[in-house]
């Protein structure tokens, strides 16, 4: 892992358009402002963790999931 | 949230969802006659798909606020303009059923772009019972 040490106000890049700036240091947290392209989604690690693990498990249901699963939603649920 | 899920036939992901880097094109079939479930197919391997639900039918409370960062993501002025779907996790039988509220998937339904939004400090989570009812 690369490691560099910045101040506050200090950035690093990534690539050639992604800037990640140090904005604040207080005690234990540290907080980052993140400027990236529209094509690069930011998220916090465990997040994304868990939204990766969620979208594989919901990945392509079989096909007798799908067939019960459309049978129960006949008729639609209440709309309550 | 008034978009017509009929009209995005072809979606394209500005960003890929999480989990599945390589696959950014993805078609919307209806899968059955009252159109509240669909499956997101990939172009490149129709191998792969999600099934998506507007949220209404099952969560008629849910009506989170989109980010403007995130309306920007998508270039669209305003949220109406916004499609919203919900990823499901098809369980073991219908009823143990999942979806994905933390993380909808939201289609410009002009442009057809789309990308899956955390809904960061939203504390919605990201498998509440389809059946809840």
């Amino acid at each position: 892992m690369l490691v560099l040490t910045r101040r506050p106000g200090e950035s690093v890049m990534v690539g050639d358009d992604v800037v990640i700036t140090v904005l604040e240091v207080r005690g234990e947290v540290i907080r980052l402002g993140i400027r990236a392209p529209r094509s690069i989604q930011v998220h916090r690690e465990e997040v994304y963790r868990e939204l990766q693990a969620a979208n594989r498990a919901a990945a392509s249901p079989s096909d007798d999931a799908v067939r019960s699963l459309a049978r129960m939603l006949k008729p639609p649920p209440a709309q309550s | 949230m008034t978009a017509q899920v009929e009209k995005v036939p072809t979606i394209e992901f500005v960003s890929p969802m999480p989990g599945f880097p390589e696959h950014r094109s993805f078609v919307l079939v209806r899968l059955d006659d009252d159109g509240i479930l669909y499956a997101l197919t990939s172009v490149s391997d129709p191998g792969l798909r999600f099934l998506v639900v507007p949220p209404p039918p099952f969560f008629p409370d849910y009506a989170p606020e989109i980010s403007q960062e995130t309306l920007d993501t998508l270039g669209v002025s305003a949220a109406e303009q916004v499609l919203m779907l919900l990823v499901v996790t098809a369980g073991e039988s219908a009823s143990a059923s999942t979806a994905n509220l933390l993380a909808p998937i939201l289609i410009h339904h002009e442009s057809r772009q789309a990308v899956q939004v955390v809904l960061n400090g939203s504390g919605l989570p990201v498998r509440a019972e389809l059946m809840a009812a």
